[in-house]
């Protein structure tokens, strides 16, 4: 027998169990990381890609903070894209396509040359509990470790159980093992565990698809670093391809939809809408002539592809026809094939905003074991899992971003409040309230200083921030101060970019409320702001033109903050509360809001239930 | 475990009346109504839900019977507060209805708040807050016309109404957040010019509720009409005819009436409230002096005004000096007396811009009907029944808040300014209908994207 003392052990070595030990560790606690392969750290089990809409928010806030996930693609990106360009700055999202084996290779290294970080490889079967404190944990061989705060981020490996066809075996991916016992000792300890289902699509041979035919998609050049300390992205970048499904790779997905597991009756838990599955979306759109596939390259090193749009748990055979029925894809072998899985999660409504485990103290849940899907989701919620979990060590309160701050604040208020309603949660811009003031471009304004003063941010990251928010307010200032006149070379300029000429002298801070007109146009007419640099132009031009609805949107902050301030005691009787419905005293029980705002945001709790507890509250304090 | 305490009152009002109510709502109705109930044929056990039985209210202690009654019990969660509540239907003496009520507290129950039985209705879910500020104007409606208002209002006719206002936004929010979150998908949403078409379509619906206030408002606190003309034109006479009976003194005397008598008559469902003013003109007698003051301000408060003339008189400086004033108002001239030989020129009026008249005679009852059906056109503006009518402020206000965001937002579009503004607008204008029924939800937003539209890769 071994037996070792942590401060923090993180089981799992995804993307949140990655985040948590490097934050862990970095914090200066003495951190364990347990992985069932250690070959398989920072796997990406399904695409070869990090960021998206409100996905990419998150990486740059976790950026900000001192993670690590923008850096690693920095370093392993092959393709990165800018989406939503044509829209305003606060749902412009960074994307990019990984080399999937240089992206595991980089996480390895900075894990393994990380101070106080152990790595170890093993199967956790059992959390070891005393007297309602997590203790440590125990591998499937009865090795033992001691840790004064676990943090679980078991990702799909609880029970996991892959289907494909009518066939299913014990998987938590294709190619590693489940984990059996964990969730029982979970489901002992009292929580409440749940089956969830998610799926993935089979890998193609690149070597047998027809590129000639398709349509390649290139990245942005120069390409846009996610992380603010990355200077420039200098690896070799790789398009991707883009092809569609036609009505008769539809008709055989028709002809052999009672042999999916989803439609016969074998899988029953519900799968991700917002990530469906090629015959669900054949059946549930049946209208609809075609789907769209992106082809991306799972790296620069291998013939793999990852056919997006394509996921699906149909028996190989009808993979096999349906694939080879997509134009460029005739002659197409998978290497994979596709596959739903299914695995337990742990409801996250049992969770307080800072991740602990309201049954078990000590003890931290991060990643898709809360429900949620995506590497970005995964890793937001293990960096804030490490940083609670170190604070708690060191007895202080725990950091908790409000849903006006970051959309990792809006994520796990989410999770914590609302949980996961039978379906993976995932990160859309549209579930943030004050998404104007939530963009990528401003999150290191919004976050550095916390990472900071947690121990993360490095000193330079935060004087440059600290010092970028002077130079923006200056630039304001600046261009509300600069004037010009309506000389006849100004509105020839102004008329060349489809702009009204002006009538009578104006500041160039005017001139930038024009929908039309952007930083990059003023230098036309002031030379003096041509050294201005990109990203602190683009903040001030944010604040000048979008100034009516950034303000509107602060109101609302304002009105959030209020409700949010009026704290909740943990110990509060919901049950003697008189004039509460049964209903409403139930899940505030369950729930045990920390804030009258959380408490709102349940499902089922009336405008009405929370006049009555804010009275009664005000009540209990003259009382 | 706490458990919601058990309330009564009397639910019908104070006063003799054939029969009473008694309520009981509680997790105690049914043992407090097993206590004191007597079942006629003296069987015994338990009370089937939602049946009116038939027997006697007993003190327990004594034995003494207080009297005969039909009671009802209605096991949660099908009742009206959503607990077990008791309805004890009993004869209508206050004497009596206090010593039932006496009994059931004594019995453990507490004497309900005022509204405390809809508030519980409301935070059991029975009804959403729309609903519950129904029944509130529905106890105090006071025509058959309010009453069907409110009712509506009870049964949902508002919020459903709100709700179909809300599907509407929902459908417009959707299209915007979809082009936000999901821009690589293959999906084909509306251009900006439909979206304004849709959203310029939805105010317009919107106006047209609050437009609706104003008539929800007439049949739900009642119109005020003035009676106003110089003096003895016939006021208090056409009062009396209007009213069918002799409340105002008529003399041949000018001036005789001095104090404003109010008096209430119901024109085709719209309760109105017909003030006899004191005749105006100028006077040197000091008390009249002051009643020609109170009859302005009447006039002022007034939703209408009824102007009457003397037609066996010719047109005098008073009368016009009094039309005059009017100009503000809604103003409906009848000209009395027609019974008399006609002497005032009608040129005069049409000369002040008043081109409708009515001849009329309050002595003879001539002319009488007519000039309800317009004086209630007046004050209701269009005749035609609006669907759904405000009869609330709070919703009025939300809705003006949901109007104005809805302003916003076509001024949004037709700046070019990208979708996640539109979007600020039109989730603003969201929170202002969501505000008259409560409901507030961001996950209804993605939940239709993703019935709608296939995305997801």
């Amino acid at each position: 027998m071994i037996y070792n003392t942590y401060d923090v052990i993180v089981v799992g070595a995804g993307h949140a169990g990655i985040e948590a030990s490097l934050a862990a560790s970095r914090m200066g606690a003495k951190t364990l990381m347990l992985t069932l392969n250690l070959d398989h750290i920072g796997q990406m089990s399904c695409n070869p890609a990090i960021g998206g809409i409100g996905k990419g928010h998150l990486v740059k806030e976790i950026d900000a903070l001192g993670g690590e996930m923008a850096r690693a693609i920095d370093e392993t990106g092959i393709q990165f894209r800018m989406l939503n360009t044509k829209k305003g700055p606060a749902v412009r999202a960074s994307r990019a396509q990984a080399d999937k084996a240089l992206y595991r290779q980089q996480m390895k290294r900075v894990l393994e040359n990380c101070p106080n970080l152990a790595l170890r490889q093993g199967s956790v079967e059992r959390l070891l509990v005393e007297g309602g404190e997590a203790k440590g944990v125990e591998t499937q061989i009865g090795e033992i470790f001691y840790g004064r705060r676990v943090i679980l981020t078991t990702g799909t490996f609880l029970k996991g159980l892959i289907h494909v066809g009518d066939r299913n075996y014990s998987a938590g991916r294709a190619g590693d093992f489940a984990v059996q016992g964990l969730s029982d000792s979970l489901n002992e300890l009292g929580f409440k565990v749940g089956r969830l289902k998610t799926g993935t699509c089979p890998r193609l041979d690149g070597r047998t698809i027809d590129y000639a035919r398709l349509q390649a998609q290139y990245g942005d050049d120069p390409p846009i670093p996610f992380s603010f300390s990355t200077e420039k992205i200098s690896q070799r970048q790789i398009p991707c391809h883009i092809t569609y499904t036609n009505s008769r790779t539809h008709e055989i997905i028709k002809s052999a939809i009672h042999r999916s597991p989803m439609y016969s009756g074998i899988i029953k838990s519900r799968g991700p809408r917002y990530c469906p599955s090629i015959e669900d979306k054949v059946v549930r759109f049946a209208d609809k002539e075609r789907h769209q596939i992106f082809l991306e390259p799972e790296g620069a090193d291998t013939v793999e592809v990852y056919p997006n749009g394509l996921s699906t748990s149909l028996p190989l055979d009808v993979q096999i026809e349906m694939v080879r029925s997509i134009q460029g894809l005739e002659r197409a072998e998978i290497m994979r094939p596709g596959y739903a899985i299914e695995y337990d999660y742990v409801e996250p409504t049992q969770l307080y905003p800072s991740l602990e485990t309201k049954l078990i103290k000590g003890l931290y849940h991060a990643g898709q074991i809360n429900g949620t899907t995506g590497y970005e989701e995964a890793a937001a919620q293990g960096l804030m899992a490490g940083i609670n979990a170190v604070l708690s060590l060191r007895g202080k309160e725990p950091t908790i971003l409000a849903r006006d701050k970051a959309y990792i604040g809006v994520l796990i208020d989410d999770l914590v409040t609302k949980g996961t309603d039978g379906e993976p949660y995932r990160m859309f811009t549209s579930r943030a309230e004050y998404r104007l003031l939530l963009r990528e471009d401003n999150a290191d304004l919004r976050l550095t200083d916390l990472g900071y003063k947690v121990g993360l941010a490095t000193e330079e990251a935060y004087r440059l921030s600290e010092d970028k928010k002077g130079r923006v307010a200056g630039l304001i200032e600046a261009l509300e101060n600069s004037r010009i006149n309506p000389a006849l070379e100004i509105n020839a300029r102004l008329e060349s970019l489809g702009s009204a000429p002006l009538r009578g002298q104006s500041s160039l801070a005017q001139l930038l409320r024009r929908p039309e007109i952007s930083f990059s146009d003023l230098v036309l007419f002031a030379p003096e702001f041509a050294g201005v640099s990109a990203s602190l132009g683009l903040q001030a031009e944010v604040e000048i033109k979008y100034s009516g609805y950034v303000q509107r949107q602060m109101e609302g902050v304002k009105r959030f903050r209020k409700i949010e301030a009026v704290r909740l005691p943990a110990d509060l009787d919901y049950m003697a509360i008189a004039g509460l419905s049964h209903e409403v005293r139930e899940k505030l029980t369950l729930i045990r809001p920390c804030t009258l705002g959380q408490a709102a945001r349940i499902s089922g709790i009336t405008p009405a239930a929370i006049s009555l507890l804010s009275v009664y509250l005000k009540k209990q304090m003259v009382a | 475990m706490y458990q919601e305490d058990t309330i009564a009152a009397v639910a019908t009002p104070m006063g003799e009346g054939g029969v009473a109510i008694v309520r009981v709502s509680g997790p105690d109705a049914e043992r407090i109504a097993r206590e004191i109930f007597a079942r006629s044929g003296g069987r015994n056990g338990r009370l089937r839900t939602h049946t009116l039985h038939y027997g006697t209210i007993c003190e327990p202690k004594t034995g003494e019977v207080l009297d005969e009654v039909l009671l009802t019990l209605m096991r949660k969660p099908r009742s009206y507060t959503g607990e077990d509540v008791v309805e004890v239907h009993c004869h209508g003496g206050p004497f009596l209805v206090r010593r039932i009520l006496e009994l059931i507290l004594s019995r453990g129950a507490r004497h309900a708040e005022p509204g405390e039985f809809t508030k519980r209705a409301f935070l059991n879910g029975r009804l959403d807050l729309a609903q519950a500020e129904g029944v509130l104007d529905l106890i105090r409606a006071r025509t058959e016309k309010g009453m069907r208002l409110a009712l509506g209002q009870v049964r949902g006719g508002l919020s459903r109404w709100i709700g179909e206002l809300r599907e509407d936004l929902l459908e417009i929010l959707v299209q915007v957040e979809a082009a936000i979150d999901f821009p690589e998908e293959e999906i084909e949403l509306l251009q900006r010019d439909q979206l304004a078409a849709k959203t310029e379509a939805l105010r317009g619906k919107i106006a047209e509720l609050i437009g609706s206030y104003e008539w929800g408002r007439l049949f739900r606190d009642g119109a005020r009409v003035c009676i106003a003309g110089k003096p003895n034109v016939g006021k208090s006479s056409l009062l009396n005819a209007l009213v069918g009976e002799e409340r105002v003194i008529v003399t041949e005397v000018p001036g005789t009436t001095r104090d404003v008598v109010e008096e209430s008559i119901n024109l085709g469902g719209l309760p109105v409230a017909l003030w006899d003013t004191a005749g105006i003109r100028r006077t040197d007698d000091q008390v009249e002096k002051i009643s020609v003051h109170f009859t302005r301000k009447r006039i002022a408060e007034a939703d209408a005004v009824l102007a009457v003339l003397d037609g066996s008189c010719p047109f005098s400086p008073e009368d016009r000096a009094i039309l005059e004033s009017l100009k503000e108002k809604k103003v409906l001239i009848a000209i009395n007396k027609s019974d008399l030989s006609p002497r005032l020129d009608m040129r005069e009026l049409t000369g002040l811009g008043y081109k409708e008249t009515m001849l009329i005679s309050a002595k003879e009852d001539f002319g009488l009907d007519h000039l309800k059906q317009e004086l209630r056109s007046l004050l209701l503006g269009v005749e035609i029944e609006p669907q759904v009518a405000l009869t609330n402020l709070r919703h009025k206000a939300a809705l003006e808040r949901a109007q104005a965001s809805l302003n916003e937002a076509l001024k949004t579009l037709s700046r070019s300014l990208p979708p996640e503004f539109v979007a600020v607008d039109l989730r603003d204008a969201k929170e202002g209908l969501e505000e008259v029924i409560g409901v507030i939800s961001n996950d209804d937003i993605l939940k239709r994207i993703f019935d709608q539209f296939c995305v997801g890769k």
